[in-house]
Formats: structure tokens, C-alpha cells, sequence
């Protein structure tokens, strides 16, 4: 008796809308444009990611620990058949290690996949271009955001994956990373 | 051992030694008295008695001489029977002076008398057969003055010495009686001296000794009045204060004879009602099975409930797991829904209606997950309405097994009430019948402390009589100590 109805009708709503999203063309969808982002929070802090400066998004994979100089390296991961270096986002943006190995895993291409492990993933975000602003410095933003998002009355910063991953040849070139960064 | 004798033994002691004395007295004079008799009887019946014999013997001559001398001038015979009586009659005195106890001089002149008159007795005898002989009187006349005269003056001689010994002899014996009075009398006088004295001392003695005695008597008498009196106006006191308190206790008595009815009225009518009660106890533990029999039924229906609850719970737990799996596939399907985006992207043109569709897909994942999390949220609702109302069924559980504990308790309750009022009952009844035997003694009591109280009304009565007594007792002790002790304080 508990709401029985109303989850008929949201079926029948969810069939009928993906129905009607193939009846229409892409462009009568008004999506043309938009720029698809993943909101994902970091030790308690929103952030957003393009989706275009990712390679996949992976969840519940177990990381093996490995010796290494550099402390944001957490070690590998296997995903899809490939051995992936994961590192601890949240330490790459200064906040600090936590004792917990994040579930998330965003995996990042330029050339040898590279992982970024973060623990919550919040939602999938499409965001028009309009919405997002170049981050000014002054504002207390960390290192790797150039832009920040306005989205359900949210401001994210925006990471710059590219960044990051010039951050981390820059560590494995070195051989040491620096504890300031 | 004088000092312990008796007031009587003294006083008896005392008239004891008083009447020895006067017996000794008596006696004394008795004996000179007795003396003094005989000296005097011996007067009177030897000494005077020989005196009157020898004057009758006088008498008796001259008798005879006369009727000699009648004879002589007469002849006639009757002065001869004249003389013949008195010649008999100086015999007979003197044989009776002879019988009298006569010294020996007085007996021989007593004999000297005899001879005179056996000589005169011839005489006249011869003179008297003279005359008859017709001789001349001239012869007789001569013979009368010759013969008869002095034979006759000497028989007088000898009477007259008779009587002049005898009257000596009485002189002296009267004498002798005077002196032996004297002396009776001086011994009588003496000892009534003596008894006097004695008298005198005994009753010094016994005055001193009985005044001390009696005066002791009397103070002990004085002070036990006086205590006697102390002690009966106490007892007045006592006996009105008792006759007061017997009044209140009779009152009292009969406030508790009221309260006692009262009680026994009231004891009757908690036997009624605690019948009524036991009536009432039974129906209601009649009433009480049916309540224990519904209320089994009710527990058998929430056991039921909290079964078929706990069933619903884990019903709801599997939803829940099923949820979490469908949640896991709708987020599985969004992140392939992300990735099948990321790699429609990198297919270029080519892979935009393929990113529609992972988009579509990605959003049906993100409703699906909606939808789960809001199927959770009910599911949660679900379980904890479930968890509510099998913890509520619990609590009912429990209270109705409480319930039904407390239906058995105040079962056996009820019983132990009605058992509890048939036993108020009995004591109730106990209490009434107790109460009424109560009320009898009460009754009774109330006659016998009114009796004490009549009883102590008397006793102050009578308490005032030894009051008025005690008070007469030491006046008269007062009185009796001044007899005793004039000069002394009473």
C-alpha cells in the first residue's frame, strides 16, 4: 500500500521520456553545446570534472600497495586488463592522506593511464559553457583550478586534470616529490 | 518481771497483797476478839453463872426457911411440899453449879454448902417433927433460934463466900477479857497501821507504776488518735476523691457501654457487607477468567501480529538487500552510462547518437537511483514502521503478559480477598458476639464500680464517723492524761 501507485506512474513516466528522447534529434534536445562534467566532493569540498579530460570512471576496485618515494601514490590498480598507477586526489590537492582507499577512480590517458582515486562521487553534471567562470586567484583556491561551475546552486571549483597529470611527471621526474605541492 | 505484768495483774496484785494484809488483820482480830469471847463467855457462863446459882441457891434456903417457918407455925402440910419443892430446887442448882468448870477452892466451898445445908436440912427436920409431936411452940421456938438460925446464918456464910470468890473471880476474869481486848484491839490497830502503810505504799506504787504505764498508754493512745485522724482524713480525702473517680468511671462506662453497642452494630454491618463483598469477590473472579480467557485470545492475536511483523520486517530487509543490489546496477549502469559517453566522445560524429543513448541510459540510471533510494528511504519507513509496531506488539506482548501475570495476581487476589472476607466475616462476627459479651461485663462492671461507688460513699461516710471517733478518741486521751498527770501536759 506504501506509494504503490506513484512508482507505477514514474515507470511509466521513465519509459515514456526515453521513448520520446529517441524520437527526437539531437538538436531539438537543445543539448548542443553543453559541456558534461562530473561533480565529485573531496574532503568535504565540491569540485567538478570535465568529462573530456577523463578516460573512464571506475568504482570499487581493489588498489595493491606499492613502495614508493612519492606519498600521493597509493599504488596499482587493474582495470580492464591494464596496470594503472592510482594516486590519492585529495593528497594531490593538499589536503592531506585519510587512512581509507577511496572507492572512486577517475583514469586519466595522456599516455600510460593514470588514476585518481577520490571517495564520493555525486553526480553526472551538463552545464552550459555560460555557467562556468575562470577561477580568479586571491579566492583560496588550490592549486589545479583554474575555473569554477555554478550548478543547483552549488559553486565547484574545477580541476584541471592536465594540470594534475603535468603535476605528477613533474613528482615521478624529479624522483622526489615535493611535500609543499 | 513485775515491769511486763498486765494493768489487771498489777491492780490484782496490788488488791492481792491489800486483802493478805486484811485477812492477816481479820485474823489477828479475829484471835484477840476470840479471846476477848472466851474471857468474857467465861465470865457470863462460869463466873455469873455461879453467881445466879448461888443466889438461887440463897433463894432456894430462904424459900425453904420460909416454908419451914410456915410449916412450924401453921403445921399445915402444904408448906412441907412448899419446903420439899424448894429443897429440890436448891438440888437441882446445885447440880448445875456443880456441872460448871469451878476452880478447886470454889468447888470445896461448894461442898462446904452442901454440908451446911445437909446441917440446916436436920435442923428443920428435926424442928418439923418436933411440931408434929403437939410439943409446945415454946420447944420449937427455941429450937428455931437455936439450931436453924445459925445453921442457917452459917449456909448464908458459905453462900456469901461463894459469892464473894465467884465475884472476885469475875472481876478478875473481867479483868483479864479487858486486857486481852486491850491488846486484841492494840494488835488490830497496829496491823490496820501496818496494812494502812502498805496500802498506802502499794497504791503509791501502783499509782506511780500505772500513771507511768497508762500515761505511756494514753500518749501512744494520744498520738495514735492523732495518727488515726491524719489517717481517716486521707482516708476521707481518698474515699471522696475515689467516689469522684468511680462517678467518672462510671460515665466513662458508660460511653464505653455506648461505643461498645455502637461497635457491635457496626461489626453486624461489616459482616453484611463483607458477605455482600465475598459475593461480589466471587463474581468478579468469575468475571476476572472470562477477562484472563480474552485476554489469552489477545495475546495469541499479537503473538500472531508480531509473527507476521517480524515476517514484514524481514521482508523488508530482502527489499532492502534487492534494493541495494538494483542501486548498485543503476550506479554500475551510470558509470557505464559515463564511460559509454566519454568513449561516444571519442568516436567523434560517430558516436553522438550512441551518446545520446549512454546519456538516456545514464539518466534512466540516475531515476533508477533515484527511485531506489526513495524505495529505500520507504523501505526504511517500512521497516521502521515494522520495528515501531513489533517493539509496540512487543510492549502490548509484554503488557499483556504482564496483564495476564497481573489477571493471575489479582486472581489470586481475589481469592485471598474472598478468603481475607470470610475471614473478616468470621471475625466480624467474632467481633459482634465478642462485643455484645463486651457489652454484659461492661453492664456488669458498671453495676459493681456503682456498687463501689456506693461502697466508697460509705467508706467516706465511715470515714468521717473515725474521723468524729479519732477526734473524740483524742479528746478523751487529752482528758485521760490530765486525770493522770494534772500538772502535766496533756
Amino acid at each position: 500500500m506504501i506509494g504503490t501507485p506513484v512508482h507505477f506512474d514514474k515507470a511509466a513516466e521513465l519509459r515514456e521520456e526515453f521513448d520520446r528522447t529517441f524520437a527526437l534529434s539531437p538538436t531539438a534536445q537543445g543539448e548542443e553545446g553543453f559541456e558534461s562534467l562530473l561533480a565529485i566532493r573531496v574532503a568535504g569540498n565540491a569540485y567538478a570534472v570535465r568529462l573530456s579530460e577523463i578516460s573512464g570512471l571506475v568504482n570499487n576496485r581493489k588498489t595493491l600497495p606499492f613502495p614508493s618515494p612519492i606519498p600521493e601514490f597509493l599504488g596499482v590498480a587493474g582495470i580492464r586488463g591494464e596496470l594503472v598507477a592510482v594516486y590519492s586526489l585529495a593528497a594531490l590537492l593538499g589536503c592531506g592522506l585519510t587512512g581509507d582507499t577511496p572507492r572512486w577512480l577517475m583514469i586519466c590517458r595522456p599516455h600510460d593511464p593514470v588514476g585518481l582515486a577520490f571517495p564520493e562521487f555525486e553526480s553526472f553534471l551538463r552545464i552550459s559553457p555560460s555557467a562556468i567562470h575562470p577561477a580568479r586567484r586571491g579566492e583560496g583556491l588550490r592549486d589545479h583550478v583554474t575555473e569554477v561551475v555554478r550548478a543547483s546552486a552549488t559553486v565547484r571549483a574545477v580541476l584541471s586534470i592536465p594540470s594534475m597529470l603535468q603535476a605528477i611527471k613533474g613528482r615521478i621526474g624529479k624522483g622526489r616529490p615535493s611535500k609543499e605541492r | 518481771m513485775a515491769a511486763k505484768w498486765s494493768f489487771g495483774q498489777k491492780v490484782g496484785a496490788g488488791f492481792a497483797a491489800v486483802v493478805a494484809l486484811t485477812t492477816v488483820m481479820s485474823g489477828v482480830a479475829s484471835y484477840a476478839l476470840n479471846s476477848a469471847i472466851r474471857s468474857k463467855d467465861r465470865v457470863i457462863t462460869v463466873n455469873a453463872q455461879t453467881l445466879v446459882d448461888a443466889q438461887k441457891l440463897n433463894g432456894a434456903m430462904e424459900w425453904k426457911t420460909g416454908a419451914a417457918r410456915g410449916f412450924l407455925l401453921t403445921r399445915e402440910e402444904r408448906f412441907l411440899e412448899s419446903m420439899r419443892d424448894a429443897r429440890a430446887e436448891f438440888t437441882d442448882v446445885l447440880g448445875h453449879l456443880r456441872s460448871l468448870t469451878l476452880a478447886d477452892d470454889v468447888k470445896l466451898i461448894v461442898d462446904r454448902i452442901e454440908i451446911a445445908d445437909r446441917d440446916y436440912q436436920a435442923a428443920i427436920d428435926g424442928a418439923v417433927s418436933l411440931r408434929r409431936t403437939d410439943g409446945p411452940i415454946g420447944g420449937v421456938i427455941r429450937l428455931l433460934s437455936d439450931e436453924l438460925v445459925p445453921k442457917r446464918d452459917v449456909f448464908r456464910q458459905q453462900v456469901q463466900a461463894l459469892v464473894s470468890r465467884e465475884e472476885r473471880l469475875m472481876e478478875e476474869a473481867k479483868t483479864a477479857s479487858t486486857e486481852a481486848a486491850q491488846s486484841a484491839m492494840a494488835v488490830v490497830i497496829g496491823m490496820t497501821v501496818i496494812a494502812v502503810l502498805l496500802a498506802v505504799g502499794i497504791a503509791l506504787v501502783l499509782t506511780r507504776t500505772l500513771t507511768r504505764q497508762i500515761g505511756g498508754a494514753v500518749q501512744h493512745v494520744q498520738s495514735s488518735s492523732a495518727e488515726l485522724q491524719s489517717a481517716a482524713n486521707q482516708q476521707v480525702t481518698g474515699a471522696r476523691e475515689s467516689a469522684t473517680a468511680m462517678n467518672e468511671i462510671t460515665t466513662t462506662i458508660s460511653e464505653l457501654l455506648a461505643t461498645a453497642r455502637q461497635i457491635a452494630e457496626s461489626a453486624q454491618r461489616v459482616a453484611h457487607i463483607a458477605e455482600e463483598t465475598a459475593k461480589a469477590a466471587k463474581a468478579g473472579d468469575q468475571t476476572l477468567q472470562k477477562t484472563r480467557e480474552s485476554v489469552a485470545g489477545i495475546k495469541r492475536q499479537v503473538d500472531l501480529i508480531v509473527t507476521h511483523m517480524l515476517d514484514l520486517g524481514k521482508k523488508s530487509q530482502q527489499i532492502g538487500g534487492i534494493l541495494e543490489i538494483i542501486n548498485e546496477l543503476a550506479e554500475q549502469t551510470n558509470i557505464l552510462a559515463i564511460n559509454a559517453t566519454i568513449e561516444a566522445a571519442g568516436a567523434g560524429d560517430a558516436g553522438k547518437r550512441f551518446a545520446v543513448v549512454a546519456d538516456e541510459i545514464r539518466k534512466l540510471a540516475d531515476r533508477v537511483g533515484g527511485s531506489t533510494n526513495e524505495i529505500r528511504a520507504l523501505v526504511e519507513d517500512v521497516r521502521a514502521a515494522v520495528n515501531a509496531t513489533v517493539m509496540t506488539t512487543e510492549g502490548g506482548t509484554k503488557a499483556v503478559d504482564a496483564g495476564t501475570r497481573q489477571f493471575i495476581e489479582v486472581t489470586a487476589s481475589l481469592e485471598q480477598i474472598t478468603g481475607l472476607v470470610g475471614t473478616t466475616t468470621q471475625a466480624a462476627r467474632e467481633i459482634e458476639l465478642s462485643t455484645k459479651q463486651q457489652s454484659t461485663a461492661v453492664e456488669q462492671v458498671n453495676l459493681a464500680i456503682s456498687n463501689v461507688a456506693q461502697a466508697a460513699k460509705e467508706t467516706e461516710a465511715s470515714s468521717n464517723q473515725t474521723l468524729q471517733t479519732a477526734t473524740l478518741l483524742s479528746g478523751l486521751s487529752r482528758d485521760l492524761t490530765r486525770l493522770i498527770r494534772p500538772n502535766g501536759s496533756a
